[in-house]
């Protein structure tokens, strides 16, 4: 009895359709692999763009400055008199600002753009909602 | 009876949902690798797609949808964007440059963006690995 049922079993198991199994299963696998996003996460910093001199607002509100500069393979940000060398620092420095006139960036052409970044990213952190960037004339 | 074969129609089921998937994230396979920024930017409360994605690379070159592209090129299509914007779908502009590339690339860039009338973009960043650099 035992033994019939056991074989019944196995003719069942038999008539079971691999190929096409393995067809869905594929498809399933190049579906997960499709979707899954290997690419890494990429955030962004938004900020308005100014010329200079180009714009009435940008001397009527007189937004803070800071100036980007490289000396040697050291990045200095300035902001009127107070310099710094860091995200840190500048961050600390541009708390002490009102946030209301805004604060515009110029950066000198050499500097590599990851310091411009940095400099955005201090004055988003710092809660500056208006920031700006002011592109230098580079044609020369 | 006339039972339906379930396997097959899975399937081809399978089969046109990858094809969708592949067709409509086209536009993000066509990113290319650049050395971003490490930033932690922000969080956007609305995900919005840019119009425009410019690549800048190291050496001075712009990329837009993974060809080089010129400047005067850059400019045309920008300005035809800045034409085209509307209240609801402001043109937006992407930068995703390398991160150790001269400014003076990004200056020539947006200084062409802003001739045509763009007031706003936004700088691509990668979170850094080890917290803040």
């Amino acid at each position: 009895m035992t033994l019939n049922r056991t074989r019944r079993r196995r003719s069942q198991l038999g008539a079971l359709p691999l190929t096409s199994m393995i067809d869905v299963v594929f498809l399933l696998l190049v579906f997960f692999l499709v979707t899954a996003d290997f690419a890494k996460k990429e955030n962004k910093l938004p900020a308005a763009l100014q010329t200079e001199g180009g714009g009435v607002s940008s001397s009527d509100l007189q937004p803070q400055i800071i100036q980007i500069s490289l000396e040697g393979e050291q990045v200095i940000y300035t902001i009127g008199q107070v310099r710094c060398s860091d995200r840190v620092s500048l961050e600390s420095v541009l708390n002490q600002l009102p946030r209301d006139p805004g604060v515009a960036i110029k950066s000198a052409p050499d500097v590599p753009i990851q310091a411009v970044a940095t400099a955005l990213q201090a004055a988003r952190n710092a809660g500056f909602a208006r920031r700006s960037y002011v592109p230098g004339d580079s044609s020369n | 009876m006339l039972s339906v074969d379930l396997t097959p129609m899975i399937d081809v089921v399978f089969q046109l949902i990858i094809f969708f998937m592949f067709t409509s994230q086209f536009g993000d396979l066509r990113r290319t690798e650049v050395d971003l920024p490490r930033e932690q930017g922000e969080e956007e409360t609305v995900q919005q797609q840019a119009a425009m994605i410019i690549d800048v690379t190291r050496e001075g070159t712009y990329r837009f949808e993974s060809q080089e592209t010129s400047l005067l090129e850059v400019e045309r299509i920008a300005s035809a964007g800045v034409m085209n914007q509307s209240e609801s779908t402001p043109f937006d502009v992407l930068i995703r440059p390398d991160r150790n590339a001269p400014v003076a690339h990004l200056d020539r860039l947006l200084l062409r963006l802003s001739n045509v009338g763009v007031q706003k973009w936004k700088l691509a960043t990668v979170e850094p690995d080890g917290g803040a650099p």
